[in-house]
């Protein structure tokens, strides 16, 4: 179902960025690093806080330019996507404008494309993330999960042909965040668009992707690869089985090798 | 939280009646001279019916051509900072011809318009220039306010410059620009009665200079009370509209 014979959706080959601090010292984020998303697959980014997933994600979406190493798109300049409005992105930190409605801000991608407004698909999304009746409301007026919320159908609304979703249900309880889980994956399983997510919980990881990358701490370099053995689609009862959590437990041990003692 | 709010304006009001009272009681006894009449009988003045004509009617060309030059002014001003914005390449230069002007005094460039344009255009002129001033300022600094983070989403999203312009900068820009409203109106008051010393046929600024000229003390306050009180009353309007404005962009 994955083809990675083609030019690969997202192609890291070894990137390093660095950042010029103000003080003049130099900061290494990420760190020779190549990784590769195929089409319309879903990779999920792990890594402790500060190693550059999020800087990652800026590289893919144009934001930042590499210090060495290149980064294609569909075997392009990031740029060219984007231009094309071909690209999805929740950022970590929503990014809604305060002064739009819910419905407003989820619609703004069909006006920045200067494309006519699709009112079902909108209305669609808003149904999905569990928004209905919140069409009027402003960001100010919403719980951190429900902005969140309105960031990912803000994401998914041009139908992106790559999707970057940055730490999308942080803020969310545990039994939000599962259903959020299983409606992306539903979401997911209908467009396969290629997705990279961000995540620090490992069970999301595995329950999302079809291969998980764990980045190691800054600065950031890929430590392990995890082909995800589990058949689509996945039923939220594989997060019961025994194989799951022999991967969570593997997974977590690469993260925090000092036995488990995160941050 | 509504308390707070009238706790404070039953402080203010209380603030006025004590300024005044004092007023009152410095004018009744001539504390300070001849020159400082008590509040009670600049009052009798202002509303004596038959002055109410001439009252008005300066009030009136006042207003008008402070209105006028605000407008003008603030058009102008934001146009200017919006250029500025747009191109970036212009903006060192936009910040420095505006500040030139500032720097100028206006008394010393009233003569320069009456030469240009005309003694009746005098008091517009100089309305338009102090406002010009609020609304680039209001403006410039207004335009920059977006955060990072949603210049990013612009980026991403692929928007054009315009499109950024529109969706994001100008609205993150109004509640500097309705500060800026604001501010701008005793600005252009100020600048159309300065304007008005120039000889202009008639108005709040002629009224002073005459009553300054003719010693006539009661209406020389009666005028300063009138201006300052239209002042205050379109400065608490824009007020109220800046904090609707700040309530819903912020
Ligand atoms: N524009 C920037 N200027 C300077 N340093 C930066 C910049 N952006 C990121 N960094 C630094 O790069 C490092 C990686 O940041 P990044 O946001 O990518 O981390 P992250 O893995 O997303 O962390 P988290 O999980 O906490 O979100 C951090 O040390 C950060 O301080
Ligand atoms: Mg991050």
């Amino acid at each position: 179902m994955t083809d990675r014979t083609a030019a690969p959706a997202i192609d890291f080959r070894g990137v390093t960025k660095s950042f010029r601090l103000p003080d003049g010292k130099t900061l290494t984020a990420l760190t020779d690093t190549s990784l590769s998303v195929g089409k319309g697959e879903f990779v999920a980014l792990l890594g402790p806080s500060g190693c550059g997933k999020s800087t990652l994600l800026r590289l893919v979406a144009g934001l930042e330019a590499p210090s060495s190493g290149a980064v294609a798109v569909e075997g392009r300049a990031p740029e060219e996507l984007v231009k094309a409005h071909r690209l999805g992105i929740a950022f970590q930190e929503h990014a809604l404008l305060p002064w739009l409605t819910v419905r407003q801000n989820i619609e703004l991608p069909f006006r920045i494309a200067g494309r006519p407004v699709m009112r079902e698909r909108v209305q669609g999304l808003i149904n999905l993330v569990g928004l209905a009746g919140f069409e009027a409301a402003r960001p100010k007026q919403l719980s951190g999960g429900m902005r969140q919320r309105v960031a990912i159908a803000r994401s998914l609304v041009l139908e992106p042909e790559i999707l970057l979703l940055d730490e999308p249900f942080g803020a969310l309880d545990a039994v939000t965040r599962r259903q959020m889980n299983v409606e992306l994956q539903r979401i997911w399983s209908e467009s396969r668009i290629s997705t990279l997510l961000v995540t620090h919980a490992v069970e999301e990881a595995l329950f999302l992707a079809d291969r998980v990358i764990v980045l190691s701490g800054r600065p950031g370099k890929v430590v392990r690869t995890l082909e995800v053995p589990f058949a689509r689609p996945r039923h939220p009862d594989v997060m019961r089985t025994a194989q799951f959590h022999q991967l969570v437990d593997e997974l977590t041990e690469t993260l925090h090798p000092t036995d488990g003692a995160g941050h | 939280m509504s308390g707070e709010r009238t706790q404070s304006a039953l402080l203010g009001a209380l603030g006025v009646a004590l300024m005044l009272g004092a007023w009152e009681v410095i004018g009744q006894n001539r504390l300070v001279g001849m020159t400082w009449p008590p509040f009670s009988s600049v009052m009798a003045f202002l509303f004596d019916p038959s002055r109410q004509a001439l009252f008005s009617r300066a009030l009136t060309a006042t207003l008008g051509s402070a209105g006028l030059g605000y407008l003008i002014g603030g058009l102008a001003g934001l146009a200017f900072a919006m250029l500025g914005q747009i191109l970036p390449v212009l903006r060192p230069g936009t910040d420095r011809a505006t500040a030139v002007i500032h720097a100028i005094p206006s008394i010393a460039l009233a003569p320069i318009f009456i030469v240009l344009l005309s003694r009746e255009a005098a008091p517009t002129a100089l309305a338009a220039l102090n406002a010009f001033f609020v609304f680039y300022v209001a403006g410039a600094s207004g335009f920059a306010s977006s955060s990072q983070t949603q210049r990013d989403l612009m980026a991403a999203l692929g928007a054009s410059g315009t499109k950024r312009f529109f969706h994001v900068d100008l609205p993150a820009a109004f509640p500097g620009i309705v500060s800026g409203m604001k501010l701008a109106v005793p600005a252009a008051l100020i600048g159309a009665i300065i304007g008005e010393w120039f000889g202009a046929p008639r108005g709040l600024g002629i009224l002073i200079v005459n009553a300054m000229q003719n010693f006539q003390i009661p209406l020389l306050w009666s005028v300063v009370v009138l201006a300052a009180t239209t002042s205050l009353v379109l400065f608490s309007a824009m007020t109220l509209l800046e904090r609707i404005v700040h309530e819903r962009y912020r």
